[in-house]
């Protein structure tokens, strides 16, 4: 090698760091523009608190075997009230401990809304980019068919798809994710039509690059901010509608879900057991309070109106 | 003048004949086309190795339109832009494989927006290198020396590389622009008033950079703009656009000297710089431009002509114009039915504003050439009949000079002209 291949090699690899830095440092400054709201930090912590809890869970509290995912049974300590030593959340009726449902929750919780949102997500954006892409009649018939599941309320349709499958904790992610990916769709064609109209789009055309790559690197990354924005959201709404489905029976019994045993602990409300659907509730609003700030923040994060202009 | 040189075949790049682009206007529930806008309709003209063509017009005249496809962003409607390749001139729009790519590669455009043509995601290196990368022409270390160059010759430089569109000034992201076009060695660029949206003394920059990269690499320019005194020290010949045709066409130098159509009058007058103030009374543009779903007949330009005969193409819709400003008529008119561009029926709601339409249309209310034009007036009740002459579209043609216009009269008609 000659030296000055040798220079223009070390260039290159400069060239990659340069760029690469450049980009992280435009990354943290959407960062940044979040951690300025305090409704947004407020948010990211009870999130990174949540991830900790599900990431940390069998160190936190021993899994119940053989299903670390059911609700461990102590009959000889049914509905005991917070405090109780080896109990400090206190117990269900089926002597199960409410602390373990609300650690081991939040991994179903997690499980849930992440396979929701990314099923979903990846659907509508590729339903989406096609109808906007394409256009004509392709475009005509999805957008009927967007139409159609839109004009059903979610919680309603999402209910009929689940009861229809029969209670399963499987089927509740099923149902939510034939209903949600319509939205992803709706949004992502919204802003295919939109960015294709720009002039980089034109410009890059004028270059003579493939439709693919257009694809990939001019409209893809203009348009995910708004997909973005509804996956965070809806990572919060997926748990509240989820829990909805569990609470009205069609979950599975005895699983460590925080829908469920809200649901199994009502009933002892009205004889003064609160607990045992009360801390799995609190969680559920946190869970989506959480999410629904951040998306909020990352909507004024990532706004085009602000971002590095 | 261009003219004793007679121009070689091989000098020739593109040709754009009788170029046509129709927009469909849909309405309603099925989006049933109504209606066409006529953006361009109808033109030809030649571009040459090295030269700047001049394409002039007022906004939404159809430049734009005819810019991208002549860059081939959009197929023609009708007619076509040839490429000379191989000493063969050959349709743009049905070039395949390496064909359309040679053309591609050899025909770039700068847009108006600079910011909105450079992915705002993008850095500077990911803008310039990417025609590039698109053709394997470089990689890694070489495509950061390659645009280093390109950079450099637009006058920025290796310290722009990983910075956004968004850091840099509208007249340093056209240069970016011009780096990107420049990148593929291109025999042609078109500029889509690239400094309409840029201060005037960046402007001049601007334009003393394209100047030179001209004479470096003998570029061609289509350079588009509806500001006659930017291209008047750049383009080598104008093509003067009205409502998606060419109105007057030939050397900048003889048409500032004396415009043959004029409505390249009244745009120079418009646009005054100082050797222009000096031959055109300032007067400007008056009224607005028509719809171009609905160009007027004759010569499009007969609706603002100050000029205008009575052989210009004088139609029922001047009348309805006329009507439009005239109160206790207008909004007494019910119906319009015509039997041609040239002949109608115009039914009022009242014997009275019938009767005052057709006393105006004889008197001096309306232009004499107008009244001229009339076949046929017969007021009948509620009920005018009107009847023009029916005129033909005014073709652009060949003047004794020469050049190209596109108006009935001669130009020592149009150069003796003093506005009253
Ligand atoms: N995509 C389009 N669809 C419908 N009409 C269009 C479209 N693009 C341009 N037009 C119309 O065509 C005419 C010419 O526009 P344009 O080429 O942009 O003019 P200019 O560049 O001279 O201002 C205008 O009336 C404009 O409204
Ligand atoms: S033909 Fe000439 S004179 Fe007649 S309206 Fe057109 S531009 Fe004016
Ligand atoms: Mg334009």
């Amino acid at each position: 090698m000659t030296d000055v291949q040798q220079s223009r090699n070390a260039a290159g690899a400069m060239t990659a760091d340069t760029a690469f830095r450049v980009r992280m440092r435009r990354l943290f400054g959407v960062l940044q523009g979040m951690a300025s709201n305090p409704a947004t930090v407020i948010g990211l912590v009870i999130i990174a608190l949540m991830l900790i809890m599900a990431i940390f869970a069998p160190w936190l509290l021993e899994p119940n075997s053989p299903d670390p995912y059911q609700m461990p049974r102590d009959w000889g300590a049914v509905r005991k009230p917070p405090g109780t030593p080896g109990h400090p959340l206190g117990t269900t009726n089926e002597g199960g401990d409410v602390l373990y449902g609300v650690i081991w929750g939040s991994r179903t919780s997690l499980q849930l809304s992440l396979m929701v949102v990314g099923s979903t997500m990846i659907v509508g954006t590729i339903v989406g980019s096609i109808a906007g892409l394409v256009g004509g009649w392709v475009d005509e018939v999805l957008m009927r068919l967007v139409d159609v599941f839109l004009s059903i309320p979610e919680l309603i349709f999402a209910l009929a798809i689940a009861a229809v499958l029969g209670p399963s904790f499987g089927n509740i992610i099923l149902a939510l994710a034939v209903v949600l990916w319509v939205k992803y769709a709706r949004i992502m064609r919204a802003q295919v039509l939109q960015i294709k109209q720009h002039d980089f789009v034109d410009a890059a055309r004028v270059i003579g690059d493939s439709k693919l790559n257009i694809y990939l690197r001019d409209i893809l990354p203009n348009a995910v901010t708004p997909v973005t924005v509804q996956a965070t959201l809806d990572m919060g709404n997926v748990v509240l509608i989820g829990a909805t489905l569990s609470f009205i029976g069609l979950s599975e019994a005895g699983i460590a879900e925080w829908g469920v045993l809200v649901s199994e602990g009502q009933a002892g409300i009205a004889s003064g057991r609160w607990w045992a659907s009360t801390f799995p509730g609190l969680m559920i609003f946190l869970w989506a309070l959480a999410f629904n700030l951040v998306g909020d923040g990352l909507r004024d994060a990532l706004d085009p109106r602000t971002e590095g202009r | 003048m261009r003219a004793a040189v007679a121009p070689q075949a091989d000098d020739l790049i593109l040709s754009v004949r009788e170029v046509k682009k129709h927009y469909p206007i849909r309405e309603g529930a099925l989006q049933r086309v109504v209606g066409h806008v006529r953006a361009v309709d109808g033109v030809s003209f030649d571009i040459r190795r090295g030269e700047t063509v001049g394409l002039v017009g007022e906004s939404g005249c159809g430049k734009t339109t005819l810019g991208r496809v002549i860059a081939a962003l959009a197929d023609p409607t009708d007619g076509g832009v040839h490429y000379s390749m191989d000493g063969e001139m050959r349709r743009i729009d049905r070039l395949e494989g390496k064909a359309a790519q040679t053309f591609r590669r050899n025909c770039q455009m700068v847009f108006q927006d600079s910011f909105a043509s450079l992915n705002p995601r993008h850095l500077v290196i990911d803008l310039v290198g990417r025609p590039l990368k698109v053709y394997n022409e470089a990689a890694s270390a070489d495509l950061v020396e390659r645009v280093v160059e390109l950079l450099e010759q637009v006058g920025l430089g290796r310290q722009h590389l990983f910075r956004y569109p968004h850091q840099f000034s509208g007249g340093q992201r056209q240069r970016i622009s011009i780096a990107r076009a420049l990148a593929l060695n291109p025999e042609i660029i078109v500029l889509d008033e690239p400094t309409s949206a840029l201060d005037v003394s960046v402007q001049a920059q601007i334009l003393n950079l394209l100047n030179d990269l001209q004479k470096e690499r003998n570029l061609a320019y289509l350079f588009v703009t509806h500001d006659l005194s930017v291209v008047r020290h750049m383009a080598d010949r104008l093509v003067v656009m009205y409502l998606g045709k060419v109105a007057e066409a030939g050397e900048t130098q003889a048409i500032f000297d004396s415009p043959h159509h004029p409505y390249t009058r009244e745009l120079m007058a418009a646009k005054p710089d100082l050797e222009a103030e000096a031959n055109v009374e300032i007067r400007g543009l008056e009224g607005t431009v028509p719809d171009p779903a609905r160009p007027p007949q004759g010569c499009r330009f007969h609706t603002r002509c100050e000029l205008a005969t009575s052989a210009c193409g004088w139609e029922v819709d001047d009348v309805i114009r006329w009507l439009e400003d005239a109160p206790g008529m207008f909004e007494h008119l019910v119906g319009v039915e015509r039997t041609t561009e040239f002949a109608a029926e115009l039914a009022f709601d009242n014997e009275d504003a019938a009767g005052l339409l057709s006393m105006a249309v004889r008197s001096e209310q309306v232009p004499e050439t107008m009244r001229a034009a009339m076949r046929r007036l017969n007021l009948d009740g509620t009920k005018v009949e009107i009847e023009f002459e029916e005129v033909g579209e005014v073709e652009l043609t060949v003047r004794d000079d020469g050049r190209m216009a596109a108006c009935v009269l001669a130009p020592q008609e149009v150069a003796s002209w003093k506005s009253p």
